[in-house]
C-alpha cells in the first residue's frame, strides 16, 4: 500500500508471494541468504536495463579518487552488498578510523593534538544506535568483521532493535529473490541461532564499546579487554608528548600509576616493572594493596592486571607462588593447606572479577583523559598555571603545599643541594639548620661606627627620662582582613542580649591604651609578619643586577632597592623597638611584649635576614636593656618548692634558645668589642643580675658577652685602654655574682640539664685573674664533686657527658676532672 | 585553596577523617581535590559494627560535603608555614574583594 | 613554584636551574651582610607530586569497573560496578543492588543502573572481593518486606529524636549541621 496508491512492490518481488510469516525453519541456513544474493542478482529482468538508459556521460568522469567506490556502492564482487547499505556500520568504521588516525596523529604532533577534540571521532550517531548486538568495533580491524559472513545477523538484530523489521535491511532485497522476507519472529530467532554463546548481552551492551571484545564467546582471562586499565599506553604517551597541558608533564610514576596501572611510564627500565611489588625509583611508598601493574603486553601482566590481589595482596602473606605441582608435593601440610585455601580464595575472587569485567571500558580512557583535563583547567583557573610561568598566582594560592614540600618533601637528590628561598626561610624560623658557617665577611670601618653610635643611641634612649607617656595605638598597623570571598557559615549565632554592658567596657578603654596589652601585641605581630612576608617576596623579584651602560636596569634596580628601604622602615616600625623606654612601668616594652609571644620569638631570625647591622645591634641591646623583664628570665625564676618552671615557661625557654639566641649570638660574634662592652655594662646598670643568672637564657646572654671578649683579646684586637674597661665591668659582674654562684645551678644535682653553667662559669673562669679563679673554685667546689660523684652512679655514656659538662669549666681555670681521683 | 593546598600535604599519611553522620574512618590519605573530596586508602572503619555497610571496603573516596573533622599527625604539619600562608591567604581574599 | 616529577630526568634538572637563575635572590641591603645565607641561587625543592594527581578524576580513576559501596546522604547504600563519573563524582553503577539495614537485619533489593548526581554521594567505598562474602556476625539476612517495616519505624524515631536535638541545639545558638539535613 502506498501513499499514492501505486503498486509499489518491485518488479523482482512482483512474482513472489511474500505471505505470510514461514517461521524460522524455512531458513534453516542462515547462509542461504548470501548465496542467493550472490547468484540472483541480476535476474531481475523487469528493471530497465541501465545499459538501456545509460548515456555514457559516467565514463568521461575521472575516476582517479574513486578508489573505495566499490566498497561504497557494491561494485565488482556482489558478494559484499549484503553490508554496503549498513550506514551506520559504515560511519562508525570510517569515525574509527578518524578517531584512531587521531590518536596516532596527535602522537606525532603533540602540539597540535592539544587542541584537537579527544579522540572520540565526531559524527558518531547516537548511541542508542548502537544495535542491542552490535559487537563494539575493534579499533584496530574494524574492517576485518565485515568480510565475515556470520556478521550479517548483527544487522538484522538492529533492525529489531528499531522495531521495524517487517521490512528488511536494505540489502536484503536482494538475497531474497527465490526466498521470502523474514519476519521479526523469524529474524529474532536467526539472530538467536547465530549468537546464542554470548547469551543476552546485559543492556550496557547497548553502549558503545571502543576496546575490543570478542562478542560470541567468553573471553579467558588472559584475553579480558583491554579497556581494564584505566589508560592504555598510547595515551600514558600523549600525556608525556604534550597533548595535556605543559605543566602536566612529564607525569611521573605516580601518575602513571594513577592513571592507569600497568602502564609503564616510560623510562623506567622494565624489570623493575615487571616485579609489581617493586614501586619505581623515588616513589613514595605504597600500600600494599596498591595496584601497580606490569606492563602491558605480555598476558601474564595482564592477568595480573586483572586480578591485582593476586599472588601479591594481603591474603598472599608470604606464600610461596607454586608454578608446578612438584613445588606442592614439598610443602609441609599446613604450608599445602593454606596455598589451597589461597588458591580457592583466588579462584573465586578472578571469577568475580571476570564477571564484572564484562562491562569493562566503557568510560574510555580518552574519556577519562578529558575529564582530568578539565579538572586541570579548573585549577589552573582558580589557582594560576601551575608551570614556572606565573609562580607568584601559585605562591598565592598554592603557597603551603609548594614550600612544604620544599622542605619536608622526599629527601634531595643532592644532600648539599641548598633550598629554596621559602624553604630557607622556614628552616630558619624553626631553627632547625640556622647557623651554618654562612656569615659573609664585610668591612670593617664603616660598620664599627654606626654600631658605636648606635649602642650610644640605644643607651640614651634607654637611660633619658621618655618625654611622651605613653602612646596610643594608631591605625597604623595596616589592615588585616577577616573577610573571605566564600565567607565560611557562622556554626555559633549566639545572639548577644543589647543590655550586657557591665565591667567590660571599662577594662576596654584600659586596655586600649597600653601598647602592651595582647591584643595590640598580636597586632603588632601581625603587622610584623606582613612586612617579614612582603620583604621575602621583595627578594625573590628582585632584578638582576644592572649593566653599567644600561640605564633603564639601573632604574629599575634602584626602584626595587628604593621598595626594600621602604618596607624595611615598615618592619623596623612595626617592631616597636624604638619606642621610648619607661622605667619602672608595669607594662613591659612593645618589643620586649612581643618577643614574649611564641611567634614573635619565632620571627626573629628572619628579621635578622632583612635588617641591617644597626638594626640588629639596637634588637640586642634592647634585649640586654630588658633582660629582666623578658618572660623567658622574669618567670623562670625558680621559686622556692619548685624544682623547675612550669611546662610552658620551659618551652618558651627553648624556643627561645633555639630561635633568638643564635641570631643574637650570630651577631654577638662579630660584634666589635666595644660593644660587647657595652652591653655588659648595661646588663650590670639596667638588670638585677643576680636573678637574671639564676635563668638560662640570662646565663646564655653572659656567656655570650663574656666568650666574645675572650675570643677578641685572644686575637689581640683589643685595645689596651678597651681591655681595662672591660676588666672593670667584668670585676663589678664577678662581685654581683659570687655570692649567688652556687645558686645558678638549677634544682638539684641529678635534674641534669646543667651544662649551660658550666658554660658560663668557664666563659668566667677564663677570664677571671687567678685570685677571682680561686674565689670561683671555692664558690662552686661543692657542686663539682657533688657532680663528679654523682657522675659514677650514672651509665658510661652519661657520666662521661656530666663529667664533661664540669671539665668545661674545669679545664678554663687550669684544672681536671681527672685530678680530683 | 588553603585547604586543598595543605591537604595536598598530607598525602600518604594516616588521618582519621570523621563524617557529618558520625562515622569515624581511619586510612591513608591518598589524594584530595579542589572540593576537598578525600581519597583514603586502607582504611579501617572505627565502630564498625555499627557500620556493616562498610565492612569489607578496602579504599574509599570521600565527599567533602560531607566531612565533619579530620584529625591528621601534629608532626606533619608545619604551623609557622601554615600561620603565613593563612596570611597570604587573607591578603589574597582582601586583594579579591576590594 | 616549580613542579617536580618523581623522576627527575638530568634534563628538568638543569631547566631548574635555568629558570631559578631568573629569581636571584641576593639580599643586598647594604651594609646588612652578616647572617646572610651564604648560597644565594634558589634550587629545586625535593619533587613535588603531580597536579594531576589532585583531581577527582584521579580519585576515581582506579575505582572505575571496580565493585563499589556507595552511601548516599539519604542512606540509601547501593551496591554496583561503577562504570563511569564525571569531575563533579556523577557517578554511572551497573548491576546494582541496594542494601536496606535495619536493626540486625538486612535485605537486598535488584535495582540495576544508577546513574547518581554527586551531591547526592556520601562516600564511594571499593568492595574487597575477598571478603564481600563474609557478612558481619551483628547482621542476618531477611526478607525485604521485614527489613523495610522495621526500618520505616527506624526513620520515623529518628527523625523525631533528631528534630528535637535540634531544637535544643538551635536555642544554644548552634546552627545546625548541613543546614538541617539529615545526613544518614
Amino acid at each position: 500500500m502506498s501513499f499514492f496508491g501505486f503498486d509499489t512492490t518491485l518488479p523482482r518481488d512482483r512474482d513472489r508471494d511474500p505471505g505470510p510469516s514461514r517461521g524460522v525453519f524455512e531458513n534453516s541456513d542462515p547462509f542461504a541468504d548470501i548465496a542467493r544474493a550472490t547468484a540472483n542478482a541480476d535476474e531481475d529482468d523487469d528493471a530497465i536495463d541501465f545499459e538501456d538508459t545509460y548515456d555514457g556521460l559516467g565514463d568521461q568522469l575521472d575516476n582517479d579518487q574513486d578508489a573505495f567506490n566499490d566498497d561504497t556502492f557494491g561494485g565488482g564482487e556482489t558478494k559484499a552488498v549484503g553490508r554496503d547499505f549498513d550506514f551506520f556500520g559504515r560511519t562508525a568504521q570510517v569515525s574509527d578510523a578518524i578517531g584512531e588516525e587521531q590518536v596516532r596523529y596527535s602522537l606525532q604532533h603533540p602540539q597540535l593534538a592539544q587542541a584537537a577534540p579527544p579522540a572520540q571521532a565526531p559524527g558518531i550517531p547516537p548511541q542508542t544506535a548502537t544495535a542491542q548486538a552490535a559487537p563494539p568495533s575493534n579499533k584496530r580491524s574494524g574492517y576485518e568483521k565485515y568480510s565475515d559472513p556470520g556478521f550479517i545477523p548483527d544487522l538484522q538484530a538492529k533492525s529489531s532493535v528499531w522495531g521495524t523489521s517487517q521490512r528488511k535491511p536494505e540489502p536484503v532485497p536482494a538475497q531474497a529473490s527465490n526466498r521470502k522476507m523474514m519476519s521479526l519472529e523469524e529474524v529474532e530467532a536467526q539472530m538467536r541461532r547465530l549468537a546464542p554463546q554470548a547469551g543476552p548481552m546485559p543492556a550496557l551492551h547497548s553502549l558503545p564499546q571502543p576496546v575490543s571484545e570478542p562478542p560470541y564467546a567468553h573471553p579467558p582471562p588472559q584475553q579480558l579487554p583491554d579497556g581494564f586499565p584505566p589508560m592504555p599506553p598510547e595515551l600514558m604517551a600523549q600525556l608525556e608528548k604534550g597533548v595535556l597541558p605543559p605543566h602536566m608533564q612529564p607525569p611521573p610514576p605516580g601518575v602513571s600509576e594513577l592513571c592507569g596501572p600497568g602502564h609503564p611510564p616510560p623510562g623506567v627500565p622494565l624489570h623493575l616493572l615487571q616485579n609489581a611489588n617493586l614501586p619505581p625509583p623515588n616513589m613514595p611508598p605504597s600500600g600494599p594493596q596498591r595496584q601497580s601493574g606490569p606492563p602491558q603486553g605480555p598476558p601474564q601482566g595482564q592477568r595480573q592486571q586483572q586480578m591485582p590481589p593476586m599472588a601479591r595482596g594481603p591474603g598472599n602473606n608470604g606464600m610461596p607462588v607454586v608454578t608446578n605441582p612438584q613445588q606442592l608435593m614439598h610443602m609441609t601440610e599446613d604450608q599445602r593447606n593454606a596455598y589451597l585455601v589461597e588458591d580457592a580464595k583466588r579462584a573465586k575472587r578472578n571469577h568475580k572479577i571476570f564477571l564484572l569485567s564484562k562491562g569493562n571500558g566503557l568510560m574510555t580512557p580518552q574519556d577519562k583523559n578529558f575529564i582530568t583535563r578539565i579538572q586541570l583547567q579548573q585549577l589552573v583557573a582558580a589557582a594560576g598555571n601551575v608551570t614556572d610561568s606565573d609562580l607568584e598566582s601559585v605562591l598565592t594560592e598554592d603557597f603551603y603545599y609548594q614550600v612544604y614540600s620544599q622542605i619536608r618533601g622526599a629527601p634531595r637528590q643532592h644532600p648539599h643541594q641548598p633550598l629554596g628561598h621559602f624553604a630557607q626561610t622556614y628552616l630558619l624560623q624553626t631553627g632547625a639548620r640556622f647557623g651554618h658557617g654562612r656569615r659573609a665577611l664585610q668591612s670593617a670601618d664603616n660598620h664599627m661606627q654606626r654600631m658605636q653610635q648606635q649602642v650610644q643611641r640605644a643607651v640614651e634612649a634607654a637611660k633619658a627620662k621618655p618625654k611622651n607617656k605613653q602612646l596610643i595605638i594608631e591605625g597604623s598597623l595596616g589592615k588585616i582582613s577577616f573577610s573571605n570571598a566564600k565567607a565560611p557559615k557562622a556554626i555559633l549565632n549566639i545572639k548577644r542580649p543589647d543590655s550586657s554592658e557591665g565591667a567590660k567596657p571599662a577594662r576596654k578603654i584600659q586596655s586600649d591604651l597600653s601598647l602592651s596589652d595582647r591584643k595590640s601585641i598580636l597586632t603588632n605581630l601581625e603587622a610584623v609578619y606582613s612586612a617579614l612576608m612582603s620583604m621575602e617576596d621583595m627578594e625573590r623579584t628582585m632584578p638582576p643586577p644592572p649593566e653599567e651602560n644600561d640605564p633603564e636596569a639601573i632604574q629599575e634596580h634602584m626602584e626595587w632597592r628604593q621598595k626594600v628601604h621602604t618596607l624595611n622602615q615598615k618592619l623596623w616600625r612595626s617592631l616597636k623597638v624604638m619606642e621610648p623606654i619607661v622605667p619602672n612601668s608595669t607594662t613591659p616594652h612593645p618589643f620586649i611584649a612581643l618577643l614574649s609571644c611564641p611567634k614573635g620569638k619565632k620571627a626573629i631570625p628572619r628579621i635578622f635576614r632583612h635588617i641591617d647591622q644597626e638594626q640588629r645591634v639596637t634588637i640586642l641591646t634592647m634585649i640586654v636593656v630588658h633582660l629582666d623583664s623578658l618572660d623567658v628570665v622574669r618567670l623562670a625564676q625558680s621559686t622556692p618548692g619548685e624544682a623547675q618552671p612550669s611546662l610552658a615557661v620551659r618551652e618558651a625557654i627553648e624556643l627561645f634558645s633555639l630561635a633568638v639566641m643564635p641570631s643574637l649570638l650570630g651577631y654577638v660574634n662579630e660584634a666589635p668589642f666595644n660593644i660587647i662592652i657595652g652591653l655588659l655594662g648595661l646588663v650590670i646598670a639596667q638588670t638585677h643580675v643576680q636573678s637574671v643568672a639564676r635563668t638560662k637564657v640570662g646565663l646564655g646572654i653572659l656567656t655570650m658577652l663574656l666568650s666574645r671578649a675572650e675570643i677578641v683579646k685572644e686575637a689581640g684586637q683589643a685595645a689596651e685602654r678597651d681591655w681595662q674597661q672591660w676588666v672593670e665591668k667584668f670585676n663589678v659582674l664577678f662581685d654581683t655574682l659570687e655570692p649567688v654562684l652556687i645558686e645558678i645551678f638549677p634544682g638539684s644535682i641529678n635534674s641534669g640539664d646543667d651544662m649551660y653553667v658550666w658554660q658560663f662559669l668557664a666563659a668566667v673562669g677564663i677570664g677571671a685573674s687567678p685570685e677571682q679563679q680561686q674565689r670561683l673554685v671555692i664558690a662552686v667546689k661543692d657542686r663539682v664533686m657533688e657532680t663528679v660523684a654523682y657522675s659514677k652512679t650514672l651509665p658510661a655514656d652519661m657520666s662521661s657527658q656530666r663529667l664533661g659538662n664540669v671539665n668545661l669549666f674545669m679545664r678554663a681555670i687550669g684544672l681536671d676532672v681527672e685530678l680530683l681521683g | 585553596m588553603l585547604f586543598f593546598s595543605f591537604f595536598k600535604t598530607l598525602t600518604n599519611q594516616t588521618v582519621t577523617i570523621e563524617l557529618k553522620n558520625d562515622i569515624r574512618i581511619r586510612g591513608i590519605l591518598k589524594s584530595v581535590d579542589q572540593y576537598l573530596n578525600i581519597k583514603l586508602d586502607e582504611v579501617e572503619v572505627l565502630d564498625l559494627d555499627k557500620y556493616p555497610h562498610l565492612s569489607s571496603v578496602k579504599n574509599m573516596f570521600i565527599r567533602g560535603s560531607v566531612v565533619r573533622y579530620v584529625m591528621l599527625p601534629r608532626s606533619e604539619v608545619d604551623v609557622g608555614l601554615l600561620e603565613d600562608a593563612t596570611r597570604r591567604e587573607a591578603a589574597n581574599q582582601a586583594g579579591k574583594a576590594r | 613554584m616549580e613542579r617536580l616529577s618523581l623522576n627527575d630526568s638530568p634534563a628538568g634538572g638543569q631547566q631548574q636551574q635555568q629558570r631559578n637563575r631568573q629569581f636571584p635572590q641576593q639580599n643586598d641591603l647594604g651594609p646588612s651582610a652578616p647572617g646572610q645565607p651564604g648560597q644565594q641561587q634558589q634550587t629545586s625543592g625535593p619533587p613535588q607530586l603531580p597536579p594531576q594527581m589532585f583531581t577527582t578524576a584521579a580519585q576515581l580513576l582506579d575505582l572505575t569497573d571496580k565493585k563499589l559501596v556507595l552511601v548516599l546522604r539519604d542512606g540509601r547504600k547501593l551496591i554496583g560496578v561503577l562504570r563511569s563519573w564525571d569531575q563533579f563524582a556523577n557517578l554511572v553503577l551497573q548491576e546494582t543492588i541496594e542494601r536496606i539495614y535495619a536493626g540486625n537485619l538486612y535485605a537486598d533489593v535488584p535495582r540495576g543502573i544508577f546513574l547518581v548526581r554527586g551531591e547526592n554521594v556520601l562516600l564511594l567505598g571499593e568492595v574487597d572481593l575477598d571478603r564481600e562474602d563474609d557478612v558481619p556476625s551483628s547482621v542476618t539476612k531477611a526478607s525485604f518486606e521485614e527489613v523495610f517495616e522495621l526500618k520505616k519505624k527506624e526513620d520515623s524515631q529518628r527523625k523525631s529524636g533528631d528534630k528535637k536535638r535540634h531544637t535544643h541545639l538551635s536555642a544554644l545558638g548552634f546552627e545546625p549541621e548541613h543546614s538541617g539535613e539529615i545526613l544518614f
